[in-house]
């Protein structure tokens, strides 16, 4: 089994270069054809002379442009995105800084949501046609078409203004820095109700395509076949249905990380998580263009590499596609 | 659900353009719940002179008062009237969300066709581009592409619209490849149609039933996009969407729920609204194309 999978993994990684390097090229042209001078909006607003020159010098601005394409795609294929105009430091360090924040939300939110989403749609494929199917896939279209940062502040005026439960925004209490055990609960009472936010936009839509891939599954002849030779409806649920159903559940994971990530920069924004989103906003609202591209190299890199990681989890799921 | 017809070569509503009214009329719930929901956002926008007196961008005394009589959705912190910032708001929310969709399902449309018609090495090179911008976070691909070139409804519309054609592509591409097997296709080969007339007289006509689920739902999804890019602050302030009111009721979250509950709910309705309409209308025309196997 080994062999043919890190087959696959290394040409899944062969396919994702060159995606990779369009990000990277793409990002390069957006600066030159941004209106004015590259230097000088990697420099930001107003810089010292001193600094303009060393932005010229370090992305040889000075040189023609293949030159400086080059120069660009070693800087960043090496991690090195530059230097952070507001804060004076290496971008990827800042960024590296506020990634686990990103990690912890989107991954808490995530395991949560494919949880309850997949149960969900699990349960309204089962009795297709029912009312509880109806009102299943009628809450998730509703949970689909809300805006994230709306849910995320409805949320916040309601547990957090009127009712006083749970803190408006976030990671950490503002008096009192905890330790151990404490700052862990501490935590996990500032991710409530972003968790929550992020959580809804994804399980409505994991309940949703889970449901249309388990309709679709139960419709099989393996389902048949297991329930002729007797296997209970749970075992043929869960053993036949979702097995496969479950490939396309991954993938859908997978292609819609790129939207999960923008979910995320929203619902930081609105309760003040430092992470990753917050990050983008600070950087636009600076014009802090260094940061701002660097972020935007680094997120498209994680998505293709998530996106990467569900395409072999498909693989390890479906025998099928694994040839 | 609806019954199929054996052999539908043309959607009916393409014949008969009323048919579609009938298509939602037969999906009672969600597509007529949809439609009345988009036409009360759109009638909302549409009549916004009629709906309130107040001008939209007029500074005011009265800074955040509670909703009243006099401002029933309330005011914001220039005392400006919501009600007012949310109807004309409507304007420019629908008016990006359409203009995009239209970019977007037209390049798709396009795109689409022309893959699944030729197929071969073309179709090849279409497909990775396509799964490629299908994998790249549009938003953020967006929001740098914004900043660094300058915000402004024109850009946000185009930028919006270049980056979310590939949905409809795919669905395109896959109805023209069972499409192009068809009897009628061969006939029209025969009689010496070309593949510019193939394309545009034969296929085309029996994509566009597809288009228009395609098109309500691209218009519910630029409407969140526009949301999105004006809540990072790359909106027009000069033109005031609903995704720009809701960034600047967080700053008063506290203080003023009505800055974000009203225009949210504007959003909210629109967006449900399409998407109501985009499945009721695509489950009345999926039933036929899957008895056809």
């Amino acid at each position: 089994m080994l062999p043919a999978l890190l087959r696959l993994s290394l040409r899944r990684a062969l396919l994702a270069l060159p995606l990779v390097l369009a990000v990277i090229a793409f990002t390069f042209f957006l600066i030159r054809l941004a209106p004015g001078d590259p230097a000088a909006i990697l420099a930001g607003e107003a810089p010292t002379p001193e600094f303009l020159a060393q932005v010229r010098a370090e992305y040889g601005l000075d040189q023609p442009a293949w030159r400086q394409f080059v120069a660009f795609l070693g800087k960043a294929m090496t991690g090195d995105f530059g230097t952070s105009i507001y804060s004076k430091q290496p971008v990827f360090t800042v960024i590296l800084e506020r990634f686990p924040a990103t990690v912890l939300l989107t991954g808490t939110a995530m395991v949560i949501a494919s949880l309850i989403g997949i149960l969900l749609g699990a349960a309204s494929a089962r009795r297709a046609g029912s009312r509880a199917d109806a009102l299943i896939s009628a809450a998730s279209l509703v949970g689909y078409s809300l805006p994230g940062f709306w849910v995320g502040q409805l949320l916040i005026l309601l547990f957090a203004v009127s009712l006083n439960w749970l803190p408006a925004g976030g990671m950490v209490a503002a008096r009192g820095s905890y330790t151990g055990w404490r700052h862990v609960e501490d935590v996990a009472f500032h991710m409530v109700l972003p968790v929550a936010t992020l959580a809804v936009f994804l399980l409505t839509m994991i309940a949703r395509f889970t449901r249309a891939a388990m309709v679709e599954a139960l419709d099989q002849d393996y389902v048949l076949v297991a329930e002729a030779k007797g296997a209970s409806r749970r075992r043929v649920l869960w053993n036949h249905a979702f097995r496969n159903a479950a490939v396309t559940t991954v993938t859908v994971i997978g292609l819609e990380f790129g939207m999960v990530l923008a979910g995320a920069v929203v619902v930081e924004i609105v309760f003040s998580w430092p992470g990753l989103g917050r990050l983008f906003y600070d950087a636009i609202h600076r014009r802090d263009f260094a940061l701002l591209t660097g972020a935007f190299m680094f997120s498209s890199l994680v998505v293709i590499v998530v996106n990467m990681v569900s395409d072999i989890g498909c693989a390890m799921l479906d025998p099928r596609i694994r040839r | 659900m609806t019954l199929a017809s054996p052999l539908p070569t043309r959607p009916a509503w393409v014949t008969r353009p009323l048919t579609v009214l009938a298509a939602v009329r037969r999906q009672p719930a969600a597509g007529v719940m949809g439609a009345l929901l988009v036409l009360v956002t759109i009638l909302g926008a549409l009549l916004a002179p009629f709906l309130t007196a107040a001008d939209p961008l007029a500074l005011g005394s009265d800074t955040l008062a509670e909703p009243s009589w006099a401002h029933p959705f309330g005011t914001d912190d220039l005392g400006r009237d919501v009600l007012a910032r949310v109807l004309y708001g409507g304007r420019v929310s629908l008016g990006i969300g359409l203009f995009s969709a239209a970019i977007s399902v037209g390049l798709g449309m396009t795109i689409g066709m022309v893959a699944g018609f030729f197929g071969g090495l073309l179709d090849e090179v279409l497909m990775r581009i396509t799964e490629a911008f299908q994998i790249l976070p549009k938003l953020l691909v967006a929001v740098v592409v914004v900043s660094l070139i300058g915000s402004g409804l024109l850009n946000e519309i185009l930028v919006i619209g270049l980056l979310s054609w590939p949905a409809t592509a795919r669905i395109v591409r896959g109805r023209v490849q069972v499409i192009r097997h068809e009897e009628f296709i061969a006939a029209a080969e025969m009689s010496g149609a070309g593949p510019v007339r193939l394309l545009a007289r034969h296929i085309a006509p029996n994509v566009l039933s597809f288009l228009l689920v395609s098109a309500s739902l691209q218009v519910a999804s630029a409407i969140m996009s526009e949301s999105f890019l004006s809540f990072l602050g790359l909106g027009d302030p000069e033109h005031p969407s609903w995704g720009l009111l809701l960034q600047q009721g967080q700053l008063f979250l506290q203080q003023a729920w009505w800055l974000t509950t009203f225009p949210g709910l504007a959003l909210a309705m629109t967006v449900l609204g399409l998407n109501l309409l985009g499945d009721g209308l695509s489950g009345s025309h999926a039933a036929p194309a899957r008895s056809r196997r």
